[in-house]
């Protein structure tokens, strides 16, 4: 079954290595990986187990020191810094641990900015971004500031602001780090219900197994090395 | 990303921040100020010097006197060394109308004329020059016109000819009672060209003696009633070059005086050694207009080859100019300190903001801020800066160029003597020059710190502090 779909996200023998001092760190030391679309990955690691290279480098946010990184079939690897922010701004939506929210515009606003940067024009960018703080839940809060909403809301802010660009693939780095337990799986269950509705590819990185349980996949990163993959699909049909 | 979501965000931005803007702002609005008045000064002082020099003649018009006039001026015996003087002429004028940039020439006839009105009389120092030298100059009238062809012979009285005229009987005159005489120049004067004549049928009895014989043989000569063309704009105050003449058309003028001066000599005309006045006319002077200044000096050499001399008014102005300009130099450069101090200030206040919204320009970067859109973000940054310092600061010039005008005038006047003059003059070049300048300055200031913003890693906004 696996062999007839095209994966989306694939990496093939990717390097990082680090030069502190005169040691060299391997942060990530031969990964080969497979995400296909609709799926709903973690990757699960200690921290310092280079889960979150790994999430930049499929973000391109980082340049691999060897190896290959295909997203469909643009190879991140040979692409400059412009061509990756083009790549960012069309195909992918990112969710913060710290949320990351421009403190100076409303929830509204925030949600509306990555289309600024296609340049959509106001109106349209601004009832898109209602449309979607309504499906997170946030129809009263549209007007308000980051600062006056709890980290649960804003992270669905962030969500919704993710979503907005109607993205290919989503990445999400520990986007429950910065909640309690209640909130996080409010905000787990809004993003796999999202993926699923929305049959959007979505990769998180945590550390922490019980939120990793939400996934479709689970790979397990120790130092810089996959080393084990949970499929939860069969999990997942039984409980439906 | 749209042009005007750039901006917004831009001035959203400096708007956070705004005590730090404000204090920005403030010190392009004294960068601004302090070149803008300091250039004005300079070119307050320039612009009243070239008032001067259009008002006691313009830039494009050159005398062409005949040789001698002034070289020589009381030490004849030099003269007579020399060869025979060239007088200006007819065929002077066609001469000169051929030197290239020359755009008009027109012989000037200078006679002195008595004129009559009731007890008022006065002496009138008439020009005859061509009907369209007269238009060249641009007369400024009060009321009437240059003379008309066909009119006959009238005459256009410049603003300060009245002061000319005295009471005849009491010899009392402007300069005596400080009371303008009571001459109406819209009713016609009479006009006594033989001025010898006049004196001598005038005041027969006081010359008793030896001289009686001739005396008592003058009849007084004929007056001639002529009307006034027009009278110049302006006050007894208002000087300008042709404040104190009386003009004419040379044609009407020339027959004239040949009709009172049958066979005598025109006054003022040479006559040979015998007494007898020469066939031809000889002109006092001979009016040159040239298409540029910048050919004065050229044209200056021609006519000196050609045997007279020219006399340029507007000669000291190029100096002066110079010199203006080197002032405004110095003025403009300890302006431009601050404005450079001002541009540290914009560069600093941005290397700031970057360092703060690190992470903030991170997020941007992530979520696919394009690093173009970033620079032209921090670019515009910097020039709203630059531009509202450079507006405010125009307005504060304006300001401080009114004080000056309006309560630095009395004190200026008091130590340069010069009432009138402006002391500070803004034109509308260096209002927008000023602010393109202030705008070019913010951006230069604000190019590096926005390449730095550029270049920053969107890790850093991934990175949890």
């Amino acid at each position: 079954m696996e062999t007839k779909r095209t994966p989306i996200i694939s990496v093939k023998n990717l390097y990082k290595i680090y030069r502190v001092g005169e040691t060299q760190v391997r942060a990530l030391n031969g990964v080969d990986l497979n995400i296909y679309p609709g799926e709903f990955c973690a990757i699960v690691g200690t921290s310092g187990s280079g889960k979150s290279t790994l999430l930049n480098m499929l973000a391109g946010l980082e340049k691999p020191t060897k190896g290959e990184v295909a997203i469909g079939r643009c190879h991140l690897e040979k692409m400059n810094e412009n061509q990756l922010v083009r790549f960012r701004r069309e195909a992918v939506g990112f969710i913060f641990q710290a949320f990351n929210l421009i403190p100076s515009m409303n929830a509204l606003e925030n949600v509306a900015l990555p289309l600024s940067f296609r340049g959509v024009p106001k109106k349209i960018r601004l009832k898109r971004a209602a449309g979607l703080l309504k499906t997170v839940g946030l129809a009263e809060h549209m007007f308000h500031k980051p600062s006056q909403m709890s980290g649960g809301q804003q992270q669905r802010v962030g969500v919704a602001r993710a979503l907005v660009v109607d993205p290919t693939i989503i990445f999400a780095d520990e986007p429950t780090g910065n909640l309690d337990s209640a909130t996080s799986a409010e905000v787990m269950e809004l993003m796999q219900r999202v993926v699923r509705e929305q049959k959007k590819t979505m990769v998180m990185v945590t550390h922490d197994n019980h939120l990793a349980g939400f996934a479709d996949r689970i790979f397990h990163i120790i130092d810089g090395k996959i080393v084990k993959i949970e499929e939860k699909v069969k999990e997942g049909e039984k409980e439906r | 990303m749209r042009f005007w979501d750039l901006i917004r965000m831009s001035l959203s931005n400096l708007w956070r921040r705004k005590l730090r803007t404000f204090l920005t702002v403030l010190g392009v609005m004294i960068g601004t100020a302090s070149i803008v008045v300091m250039v004005s000064l300079g070119l307050a002082l320039n612009k009243s010097t070239m008032e001067t020099m259009e008002s006691s003649g313009g830039l494009t018009t050159i005398q062409v006197y005949e040789n001698g006039s002034f070289v020589s001026m009381g030490s004849g015996s030099e003269e007579e060394s020399s060869q025979e003087t060239k007088r200006i002429t007819e065929d002077t004028i066609k001469e000169l109308a051929q030197i290239p940039h020359v755009t008009l020439v027109s012989p000037v006839l200078n006679v002195q004329i008595l004129a009559k009105q009731g007890r008022y009389i006065g002496y009138l120092d008439v020009y005859g020059m061509s009907k369209e030298a007269l238009e060249s100059m641009d007369l400024d009238f009060a009321w009437g016109q240059i003379p008309k062809e066909g009119d006959g012979l009238s005459f256009v009285y410049g603003n300060q000819v009245m002061m000319n005229f005295y009471n005849e009987s009491t010899g009392e005159g402007y300069w005596d009672s400080g009371v303008l005489p009571d001459v109406d120049l819209e009713k016609p004067l009479y006009y006594i060209f033989d001025q010898e004549s006049y004196w001598a049928s005038q005041n027969p009895v006081e010359d008793t003696g030896e001289n009686e014989q001739q005396t008592q043989n003058v009849s007084p000569p004929k007056k001639y009633m002529l009307p006034v063309a027009g009278v110049l704009a302006g006050d007894m105050e208002t000087y300008t070059e042709q404040s104190y003449g009386v003009y004419c058309d040379v044609e009407t003028l020339l027959p004239q005086l040949k009709r009172v001066f049958k066979n005598k000599a025109i006054p003022g005309q040479p006559v040979t050694k015998s007494g007898k006045p020469y066939k031809e006319i000889y002109y006092n002077q001979a009016y040159v207009r040239i298409d540029d200044m910048d050919y004065a000096e050229e044209i200056q050499n021609e006519i000196k080859n050609l045997g007279y001399t020219p006399n340029w008014n507007a000669e000291w102005v190029k100096s002066q100019q110079k010199q203006y300009q080197s002032i405004q130099l110095v003025l403009g450069g300890i302006g431009a300190v601050s404005l450079f101090v001002a541009a540290i200030g914009i560069a600093n206040t941005m290397m700031m903001s970057i360092y703060e919204r690190t992470k903030e320009i991170g997020i941007l970067k992530v979520l696919g801020c394009s690093l173009s859109n970033i620079r032209t973000m921090f670019l515009a940054e910097a020039s709203a800066i630059g531009l509202i310092g450079g507006i405010v600061g125009l307005m504060l010039s304006f300001g401080i160029s009114w004080a000056l005008n309006n309560f630095g005038a009395a004190l200026g006047g008091a130590i340069t003597g010069m009432t009138e003059a402006q002391i500070s003059y803004i034109p509308f070049w260096l209002a927008g020059l000023a602010l393109a300048f202030a705008v070019l300055v913010g951006m230069i200031a604000g190019f590096f710190p926005a390449l730095r913003a550029m270049r920053l890693s969107p890790l850093a906004a991934i990175r949890n502090e």
